[in-house]
This record gives structure tokens, C-alpha cells and sequence, in this order.
């Protein structure tokens, strides 16, 4: 579904990411982890094309591709990308103008463009699903920010991505907020219907041991280990000394 | 200590005293250069040139006094002469009752006619009576507050388009150009001097001379013995025919003059009134009622309100479509645009009327095309709004730039996240946030743009300002004039004041958190 291929990534002479090289398939639920500066935000960004890459590739499907290299990939080639690849941020990011609906309605209406009519009924449905039905006419500064962050989720799944790449979702948010998004994450991770690829970078290890079905290890900018969950949190395993 | 260095400060004051005693007073005249030959002007070495020029020098030596020019703006002098600024003023002021009353006159020193001046080509203006007969209303160019300004407005007020600027040279290139002016009234010296004189070979003067009247010396109230040396002066230089040789030496000598020597020993200003009904002579000044002037008080202030309400929505587009630019466009478009936000920032907003409405049309005339020069020639309301949105285009560039940079990043990462292009995450994401972040920078700078649509006099339009010049000729009416501008601009102005605090307390609101 998506494949990362040996993606270099230089921050001034700083190699941020070293070679990485990893595959998330559909529906799939995966977890980055490591330690501050391994990499693992710059990754999703790169994922998503908010940031460039020297080297490799990153490939959505059969059809998307995004190569790296001292040029600007084609503006058509970004766009196709992160409309199939959501994100979601650790700082919610929801644009403070609009109300809570028109924020899911965002992408639909702007970015795909769907007329309005046509995309509120699924925007107020995705909004009841993450809680917040009650909420469609809030503005983001009316709302808590566990609330910020389910409509952040809410306008990311609006767009209909095959992927989701959720970057510290819950690290912005006090333990409460933080469950209650973390139950949402839970919740379209537990539903058989939903073939979203979920990408998680969390410093939240029981969340992420509950709903990734395979764990990335990050280490200075390399991937120390790619597989399942409980391989990779079992005692001595490489994600064992990692703590929220 | 401190008594010792007192000493020495007055033993130096001491020892310079002496010498300056030596000097002879000064004798400061004021004028404004920028009324033209041959009145004051520089020659080609920058020296100070003109008839009046030579007229004060000569003044000055009878009186044993050292002259000193004042430079000021011609309408402004009798403001700088109360203020005492000035011992007198000698720049082609003409004798009228109310301006004797206010600043005490000498006996004259020129006798002026009105000369009609039009291009030669144009061959429906060939006399005075013409200007009745057009069938379209022929635009006649005249110097603010000046005594033409009056005559044609007496005369021909309903039957021409009277359009008033500050300098000759402008209305006379205007008239030459042919889009915008078909003729203009000037005093007989500067007529001459431009025009009989070949200065604008294309241009010619037409019919008699009218509205004869009298160049005087102002003086302060009160300086009853400079005046009456002045007077003496004045009688000699006449009498001796140091007067005639001057006016002569500039070519306007002519057969009015003669009147001098009359006027010369008649009891001054007694004579004056005995002028004033010489009937289509004489056309001194009269000043009307406030009452008279109150529709064009209410005009001006509509235009003022038509000139800032066109020309800020346009500076506010431009200024936002140059922010994007800047802050998000190619360096190829990023540099061109912070030239233009530099160049119209830092040059000002009087200098860039001047080149829209004056200096464009002439790429037109250096390239040969009568086409260009049509084109390039914009009425003066176009080049008026034209010119303010220009101006405050830079400064809303800078407002909405600076709006732009304070959106977070992250606002315009969540819109390409989610697949918009590049253009509609400005357009729809960050763009209405800067928006607001800027409202009152932008609603302040609405109200200066207001206020700064007085400069558009400088292109003849008569907004608030340009009447209060027009009108401030008449001492007797310029505190009740002043007051009701400053009335109307601070009515018209305070509302959006109002406006700004509003918005201020508004957008506030908005970032505590508060409902929209």
C-alpha cells in the first residue's frame, strides 16, 4: 500500500533519515517509535510531501509515486499524494475560521472539490462518529483540545485517504483528552469495515501496543526494527525499553 | 566654575555683537518660485531671477536693508507674515479691500491683465467669446486662487470647465499636450514670458487682454512706517523710470503701466475704490459670503468621500495580491514586488500624482504616438484614484504580508494535507486569517488614505483641501472656512474611527475565543 524506499533526508549536513526503507499495507495499523530526533516526524512529512527528500522514494498503491531529489516534485504528483494520504497533527491545526463542519467539509469541498450539498451529509456523519455531532457549529476555540483533535481526525478521513499518518496525536493533549482521542484511534482501528492504513507516531506505548498490528523502530534517522506488535515489545525485544 | 564659564559665554557674545551690528536689517521677502517667470525663478547658473526678484533687491538697497528671500508656498505667505515670519510679501498679490484690511497694502507695482492663452492648432479658440460657443464645455486650465480663477468663474462660470493648479508650467503643458486642457487664463507677465516669447512654440495668446487689476506689496499691520518707506520707494521707481526699465528688460512693459504714475500720487487705498467700478476692469477680489460657498463645501466633501472610497478597495486588492506574492511566489515574482512596495513606500504620494497625471502622458509624446499619448493621458479623477491605490497598495502590502507571516505554519501544512493546491490553501486557509489579524492596521490606514486625498489638488481636483485653498484668498473668510473642513473631515472620518476600534474590539474577541 505504501512503500518507503531507501528515503535519505539531509537537514543541512545532518542526515535526518539514513536509508529508510519500510512498507505499511492496507488497512493496516502500524506504530513508529523511538527516541526524540530518531526521524519518525520527519518520516511521516515525507510521506505526505510536506517535506522534501534527497534520495528514494515514497509509492501509494500502484499509480503515486514521489521520488526524491534537488527538484520540486510536479504540483499534480504532491496533490494526488496527500489526497490519498491524510494527516493528522500534534498541534490539531484546525483552521480557527471555520466552524467545526466546515472544517471536515474543508477537504471535500476545496481539495476534491465536492460541492457542498453533497459533502455534509458524510461530513456531520464522520463528526458523529469521533463524539462530536453536538459540536458541527463550534468553533475550534470553543472546543477542548481532545475535541480539536477528533475533528482534526474527522476532516482527515473526509477526504476518503487510503492512508492516515497520525504524527503525535495525543502528545499536545492532557491524559483525559488523550483517551479520549486515543479511543477514536481505537475505534476505526477495531472496525473490519474501515481499510484506512493508520500510521501512528506516539510516544503513547499502551495505546499503540493495543491498536498497531506491526511496530517500526526508529534509530538515528534508521530503522532499528519493522515488524509485528508483540515481537517487537516483548521482554528484550527492541521496543521493550521504550516508556511513555 | 560655573561663573567663570558664564563670563565667557557673555565675553563671546560681546565680541560678536559688534559685527553683526555692522550688518544692514534684513528686509525678508517672501514668494514662491513655483508661480514661475518672470516673476521668481532660477535662471540656468540656479540663481534667483525675475522681475520681483530685482524689484526686492531694489526695494531693499533704497531702504538700506539686505534682502532675504523667503521661500514658501504662495497661498500659505500672509499665514507666515502674521506669524512675522516675513516683513513683506512681493509675488504678484493683487489689491483687494478685504486682503488691505488683513495685510495692509503699498500702492501698486504692476497693473496685470488676464490673457487667454490656446494651442494654435485649435482654430474654435480664437477669442474670449469662443469659449461661450463650444458646444462642448472647453476646459480651461487656471491658477488656484488666483484672480483668472475668479474672472473665469464670474464669467464663464456655467459655459467652461474650470480646472485650477498650483503651477503655470503645468497648465501650460497640459494645454500643449491637448487631451486633457483647451486653454488657459494667465497673467499677462507669465503670458508673455512663456508664450509671446516662444516658450511654447505651439501655443499662442488670444483676443484682448481683460480684468485689469493691481500687483501690491502685503505688509503687517502695525509696520505703518516700512509701508510708507515702501510707498516712497515705490513712487520714486516710478516717477524715475526705474520701474519702466525693469518691466521693460522682461518684456512687460505695456500701456496699462501708465496708470502706475496716476495711482502713484492718489491717496492710497482711498483710489482703489474709485478703481473698482471701472466696470470689466478691475477685477478685484470680493470675497462671498460662507453661505455662498456651503454647496461647494458639500461637493468637496462628496468628492473627498468618492476619491478614498474608489481608491482603497483597489489598494487593498493589489496590496493583498502583491503580499501572496512576496510571501509565497518565485523569487522572480518576489523581487519585482518588493521593488514596487519600496519604490511607492518610499518615495511620496505627491510625487507619484505628479508622474501619473503630468509625466506618463509624455512617453507618448517622446515616442511620436498621438495614440500613447491618448491613452496615457487620464482624467485627473482617474489619475487621482489611480494614484492613491498605488501609493497605499505598498502599505497594504506590508499590512497583509505581515498578516500572512503571522498565520502559523501548520495552517497551511493541515490545507496541502488534506490535497489543496497550493493557491486555494492562501486562498481559503490563510488568507481570511490575515485578514483579520490586519483589519485595523488596514481600517487605520483608511482613514489616513482619507485624509491624504487633499494632495490630489496638486492634479486640479477640488476635494475639501483644494476648496479651503481656493477660498483661503479671502482673509475674511478663512476661520469659518478652516473650521467647517476640519468639521467635515473629522464627521466623516470619526465614524470610521468608530469602525477601526470596532473591528479592533472585534477581532479581539475572535482570538480569546469568542463567537464570530
Amino acid at each position: 500500500m505504501i512503500r518507503v524506499s531507501n528515503i535519505v533526508k539531509y537537514h543541512g549536513p545532518v542526515r535526518i533519515l539514513d536509508g529508510i526503507s519500510v512498507g505499511f499495507g492496507k488497512g493496516q495499523v502500524a506504530g513508529i517509535v523511538g527516541p526524540s530526533g530518531s526521524g519518525k516526524s520527519t518520516l511521516l512529512r515525507c510521506i505526505n510531501g510536506l517535506e522534501r527528500f534527497q534520495e528514494g522514494e515514497v509509492s501509494v498503491g500502484d499509480t503515486i509515486r514521489l521520488v526524491g531529489g534537488p527538484v520540486s516534485p510536479p504540483t499534480k504528483t504532491l496533490l494526488t499524494l496527500r489526497r490519498a494520504v491524510g494527516m493528522v497533527f500534534q498541534q490539531f491545526n484546525l483552521f480557527p475560521h471555520m466552524t467545526a463542519l466546515d472544517n471536515v467539509l474543508s477537504g471535500p469541498v476545496y481539495a476534491l472539490g465536492t460541492a457542498r450539498a453533497d459533502a455534509i451529509a458524510t461530513a456531520r456523519r464522520l463528526l458523529d462518529r469521533v463524539g462530536l455531532a453536538d459540536k458541527a457549529d463550534s468553533r475550534p476555540s470553543q472546543l477542548s483540545g481532545g475535541q480539536q483533535q477528533r475533528v482534526a481526525i474527522a476532516r482527515a478521513l473526509a477526504v476518503n485517504p487510503a492512508a492516515i499518518l497520525f504524527d503525535e496525536p495525543t502528545s499536545a493533549l492532557d491524559p483525559k483528552m488523550s483517551t479520549e482521542v486515543m479511543r477514536v484511534i481505537d475505534d476505526l482501528a477495531g472496525d473490519e469495515q474501515f481499510q484506512t492504513t493508520m500510521v501512528i507516531v506516539s510516544h503513547d506505548i499502551p495505546a499503540l501496543r493495543r491498536v498497531a498490528d506491526v511496530i517500526v523502530v526508529l534509530e538515528q534517522g534508521k530503522v532499528a526494527f519493522a515488524g509485528p506488535t508483540d515481537e517487537a515489545f516483548r521482554p528484550g525485544g527492541p521496543a521493550a525499553t521504550l516508556h511513555d | 566654575m560655573n561663573r567663570r564659564w558664564l563670563l565667557a559665554v557673555v565675553a563671546l557674545l560681546t565680541l560678536a555683537t559688534p559685527s553683526s551690528a555692522q550688518e544692514p536689517p534684513l528686509l525678508r521677502w517672501g514668494g514662491d518660485k513655483n508661480g514661475g517667470a518672470p516673476y521668481i525663478f532660477e535662471d540656468e547658473n540656479g540663481k534667483l531671477t525675475g522681475f520681483e526678484v530685482e524689484f526686492a533687491e531694489y526695494l531693499a538697497a533704497e531702504l538700506g536693508r539686505k534682502p532675504m528671500f523667503v521661500q514658501n508656498k504662495w497661498d500659505d505667505l500672509p499665514d507666515l507674515l502674521g506669524r512675522g515670519d516675513l516683513d513683506i510679501i512681493l509675488n504678484g498679490y493683487e489689491f483687494s479691500q478685504d486682503r488691505h484690511a488683513k495685510t495692509p497694502t503699498t500702492i501698486p507695482y504692476y497693473v496685470y491683465s488676464l490673457r487667454l492663452i490656446t494651442r494654435i492648432a485649435d482654430k474654435d479658440l480664437t477669442s474670449w467669446a469662443d469659449l461661450s460657443k463650444a458646444t462642448v464645455p472647453k476646459k480651461v486650465g487656471v491658477l488656484n486662487g488666483s484672480a483668472s480663477q475668479r474672472y473665469m468663474s464670474d464669467r464663464f462660470g456655467n459655459q467652461v470647465i474650470i480646472e485650477s493648479s498650483e503651477t503655470v508650467t503645468e497648465v501650460l503643458d497640459l494645454v500643449k499636450e491637448g487631451q486633457r486642457l483647451d486653454a488657459t487664463v494667465q497673467d499677462a507677465p507669465a503670458a508673455v514670458y512663456y508664450v509671446q516669447e516662444g516658450r511654447y512654440p505651439t501655443l499662442r495668446i488670444v483676443d484682448e487682454p481683460v480684468g485689469y487689476g493691481y500687483y501690491v506689496i502685503l505688509t503687517r499691520p502695525g509696520a505703518d512706517a516700512l509701508r510708507e518707506k515702501l510707498n516712497e520707494e515705490i513712487r520714486k521707481a516710478i516717477r524715475t523710470g526705474t520701474l519702466r526699465q525693469l518691466y521693460q528688460k522682461y518684456h512687460i512693459w505695456n500701456g496699462a503701466q501708465q496708470r502706475l504714475a496716476y495711482l502713484a500720487e492718489q491717496p492710497w487705498p482711498d483710489v482703489a475704490a474709485e478703481l473698482d467700478d471701472v466696470a470689466g476692469e478691475v477685477n478685484a477680489p470680493v470675497a462671498p459670503k460662507f453661505s455662498q460657498i456651503l454647496d461647494k463645501l458639500v461637493w468637496a466633501a462628496g468628492m473627498t468621500l468618492i476619491l478614498a472610497f474608489a481608491s482603497f478597495p483597489l489598494a487593498v486588492v493589489l496590496g493583498m495580491l502583491v503580499a501572496v506574492g512576496r510571501v509565497y511566489g518565485p523569487w522572480v515574482i518576489r523581487t519585482p514586488l518588493g521593488v514596487y512596495v519600496e519604490v511607492l513606500r518610499g518615495t511620496p504620494l505627491l510625487l507619484q500624482l505628479f508622474v501619473i497625471f503630468y509625466l506618463l502622458p509624455q512617453i507618448g509624446v517622446i515616442v511620436g504616438s498621438e495614440w500613447l499619448t491618448g491613452l496615457l493621458s487620464l482624467n485627473k479623477y482617474a489619475a487621482a484614484i489611480l494614484g492613491l491605490a498605488l501609493n497605499y497598495s505598498a502599505a497594504e502590502a506590508e499590512n497583509y504580508r505581515a498578516g500572512l507571516m503571522a498565520v502559523p505554519r501548520g495552517q497551511m501544512e493541515a490545507a496541502l494535507a488534506l490535497g489543496m493546491s497550493p493557491a486555494t490553501a492562501v486562498r481559503r486557509v490563510v488568507l481570511p486569517q490575515a485578514v483579520r489579524i490586519v483589519i485595523p492596521p488596514v481600517t487605520n490606514d483608511f482613514i489616513a488614505l482619507f485624509k491624504d486625498t487633499a494632495v490630489t489638488s496638486t492634479i486640479m481636483i477640488v476635494e475639501l483641501t483644494g476648496l479651503y485653498y481656493q477660498y483661503k484668498i479671502y482673509p475674511s473668510l478663512v476661520i469659518e472656512l478652516a473650521a467647517a473642513v476640519a468639521i467635515l473631515y473629522l464627521l466623516m472620518s470619526y465614524p470610521m474611527s468608530l469602525l477601526a476600534r470596532w473591528l479592533e474590539k472585534r477581532t479581539s474577541l475572535l482570538a480569546a475565543g469568542g463567537r464570530a
